[in-house]
């Protein structure tokens, strides 16, 4: 098979064969000067930048000094506390926003009357600005806010007197609750599009062999949707670490820094403190970290049965 | 060409360039002075009002062929947008700059010294009231006017007074205890603050008789950590354990802010400025607020120095206009129009005039003869950053109040080594 391949290349024309590659070429380039100059500039820039002590104004002359921003985010108690702080929320949030999203699309997933509006409702968060819902989350969880209303006088659970965003734990919980709300909309979106691919053939022979809703869905669906679930995990994980309007908006990093997370943090040290090689090498190393974890996240979710062909 | 033809085109080419001779001198001296400020902060539309519609037509009429543009940027955005601008070398011509922000700016390179450039700065100078022109100085030199300056002073109602058996505000740290002492037990806090910054805390340790740093700015160790700052701070860290001090002051943004919780006397005082009668004056029509000194404590009634200067930067491109523009600012005209709109005045000549216009501007001008401003540092907006994360966790009881201050003071030492 293979030698034929290459017995029928060898007779193409070697014209012929650049031809060929013109065509694909000429739909790739726009999209990938694009992304040069959208991305992967600014990305080399940054790094530059995180190398020296940078001087944000132009012609004035930035000294290099190799790694010391690296070294120094190594021995910064904050940067700690604030990569700890995205890595919390990160795993506070994509587990329940998996299994949200997945569970609200398996209802929905079947025609019925009622079924646009719900995709709407659930929709609506993902497409609604983040500074207006943190604002909104932010009432809800003030200390005379609803959430403390609903807690204390509606289900009497608590004496409706916590003061949610103070504490380091409790506005972790305000902001992941706001994370997950948010997010959940997203995650059924893809898996509603996923659910749409699979064989019904399957579904009704496993039906046939007596398979229950559950067996069903471990053996027939879960497997057919498996590329759009680690789809949805690398993106949440990535978007996990990258939160941040909504702890800039609903506790600014306070109280004293307790609930600061690597980007609010790297914020404040560029447009604050105008420390630009810092906050770029806070930025590159929150970079490494998200291309770490997705390539470990591939790995780890290959397929084994679809072999390497992925 | 024929004759005709010729005399034709020879009368439309005369035509042109008489009308090119004409307009060319108009279009050359046509130039735009922009300026950047945030007086429609809040909502606060009469400000810009009378710098729009009085002030800028004024100046406008008396300098033809300039125009001023002003462009309103909303404060907590204006600080990010002159960072991004001054990187890519497109900052306005002048600038409304926060006073803090002068030192930061000019040490980057984009400010032109005012005292180098404008022959007549030393007379101008000396108009301003002396703390509030010494939030210009940088390394020798002057970067800016003062343009409108406040201070904070205690705000308090009738109520909470009453609430407290008091006939009158509390006129020293005893007597602040006091209060707190006869409010013990109701609902109402004795006092509320957003934080612990230096323009939140300031004022207690100045009025405990302490330091920041020593006056040439080379050392807060010895200073900010003095016995009369921890007696201070340990006497606010006191109240906030007996729960008389909201955790507001540690940065809780679910909590009731000051400029809601004094009308509604969950809070009995808080530390505020003049801008303050502008927005209750809408919010809360009914409410009286009563403002009274700063309590004294062993070191008097000592306040912080607020405000804004008018900066020119480096991409200025019409700096003459630009300078005129600012000369205008520091007039009796300018003063006063922005005195009505809840602006105080920068030059204490003008301060008749100013009572005549808004008598409520009294008990801050007083404040403001012993006021004292923050450090002038390019990196002073990293000594909010400290003072909150250090005093926290006294507030909160983790650490001792000496170790607190002690641990401020190291880092501000570093601070102050590296500029």
């Amino acid at each position: 098979m293979h030698d034929r391949i290459r017995h029928l290349r060898s007779a193409v024309p070697p014209r012929t064969r650049w031809r060929s590659y013109l065509a694909p070429a000429l739909f790739i380039t726009p999209g990938f000067a694009l992304f040069l100059v959208t991305v992967i500039y600014p990305m080399v820039q940054a790094f530059q930048i995180s190398l020296y002590d940078w001087q944000i104004v132009a012609g004035a002359v930035s000294t290099f000094i190799g790694f010391d921003n690296y070294a120094r985010a190594f021995n910064d108690e904050r940067f700690w506390l604030a990569l700890s702080n995205s890595g919390l929320y990160m795993l506070f949030t994509v587990p329940p926003q998996v299994v949200l999203g997945l569970g609200v699309a398996m209802l929905l997933k079947d025609k019925s009357p009622a079924q646009p509006l719900f995709r709407v409702l659930y929709y609506l968060p993902v497409v609604t600005s983040w500074v207006v819902v943190s604002l909104l989350f932010r009432y809800l969880f003030a200390d005379r806010g609803l959430i403390n209303f609903a807690l204390d006088d509606l289900l009497q659970l608590t004496d409706g007197k916590i003061s949610w965003l103070s504490g380091r734990w409790t506005a972790l919980v305000a902001i992941c609750a706001l994370g997950v709300w948010k997010g959940v909309g997203w995650s059924m979106m893809i898996f509603l599009a996923a659910l749409q691919g699979v064989p019904r053939d399957l579904e009704e022979a496993a039906i046939i062999d007596g398979a229950s809703r559950w067996q069903r869905f471990l053996v027939v669906t879960l497997p057919a949707i498996w590329p759009a679930m680690i789809f949805v995990v690398i993106m949440l994980v990535i978007g996990g670490f990258n939160v941040f309007a909504s702890v800039m908006v609903m506790t600014g990093g306070g109280p004293a820094g307790q609930t600061e997370v690597l980007l609010t943090y790297m914020y404040r040290q560029a447009f604050e403190y105008l420390d630009f090689g810092y906050g770029s090498a806070i930025a590159v190393i929150l970079t490494v970290l998200v291309f770490l974890l997705s390539a470990a996240q591939l790995r780890l979710f290959r397929d084994p049965a679809a072999g390497d062909a992925r | 060409m024929s004759r005709p033809a010729f005399r034709r085109a020879a009368l439309c080419a005369t035509a042109a360039a008489t009308a090119m001779l004409v307009a060319l001198p108009a279009l050359a001296q046509e130039v735009t002075v922009t300026f950047w400020g945030s007086y429609g902060n809040g909502g606060n539309s009469t400000q810009q009002d009378a710098l729009n519609n009085t002030l800028i037509p004024a100046f406008e009429a008396a300098n033809p062929g300039v125009k001023v543009q002003y462009v309103d940027v909303p404060y907590d955005s204006l600080l990010q947008k002159l960072t991004t601008s001054a990187a890519g070398g497109e900052l306005p011509d002048l600038v409304r700059a926060d006073l803090g922000w002068v030192p930061q700016f000019a040490a980057l390179g984009v400010l032109v010294p005012l005292s180098d450039v404008m022959p007549d700065f030393e007379e101008l100078a000396a108009a301003t009231y002396p703390g509030v022109l010494a939030t210009n100085l940088y390394k020798g030199k002057y970067y800016g006017l003062p343009l409108d300056t406040n201070t904070r002073v205690l705000v308090t109602s009738q109520e909470a007074l009453d609430a407290a058996g008091l006939s009158a505000p509390p006129v020293t740290f005893d007597e602040f205890k006091a209060m707190a002492a006869a409010l013990d037990g109701t609902e109402i806090s004795v006092f509320a603050d957003s934080g612990l910054g230096g323009w939140n805390i300031f004022p207690w340790l100045w009025s405990g008789g302490g330091e920041i740093t020593d006056p040439e700015l080379t050392k807060a160790t010895g200073y900010l950590d003095s016995a009369e700052n921890v007696a201070t701070v340990q006497m606010l860290v006191e109240l906030y354990q007996a729960g008389q001090i909201p955790n507001l002051i540690i940065g809780n943004q679910g909590a009731t802010g000051t400029s809601d919780g004094l009308p509604s006397l969950e809070y009995a005082t808080i530390l505020d400025g003049p801008w303050m009668a502008g927005i209750w004056g809408e919010q809360y029509p009914d409410f009286t607020p009563i403002y009274a000194p700063v309590p004294a404590g062993p070191g008097g009634s000592i306040s912080v120095v607020g405000g804004e200067d008018i900066v020119l930067t480096t991409s200025a491109e019409n700096q003459d206009a630009a300078l005129e523009f600012i000369r205008f600012t520091q007039s009796e005209q300018f003063q006063i129009e922005m005195a009505k709109t809840g602006q105080m005045v920068v030059i204490p000549a003008f301060a008749e005039a100013q009572a005549e216009v808004s008598p409520f501007f009294a008990p801050f001008s007083e404040q403001l003869l012993s006021a004292k401003s923050r450090l002038a540092i390019s990196s002073g907006s990293q000594i909010d950053g400290i003072l909150n994360g250090a005093l926290v966790p006294a507030f909160e009881g983790q650490v001792s109040v000496q170790d607190a201050l002690t641990s401020a003071a190291t880092q501000i030492d570093a601070l102050l080594a590296a500029e």
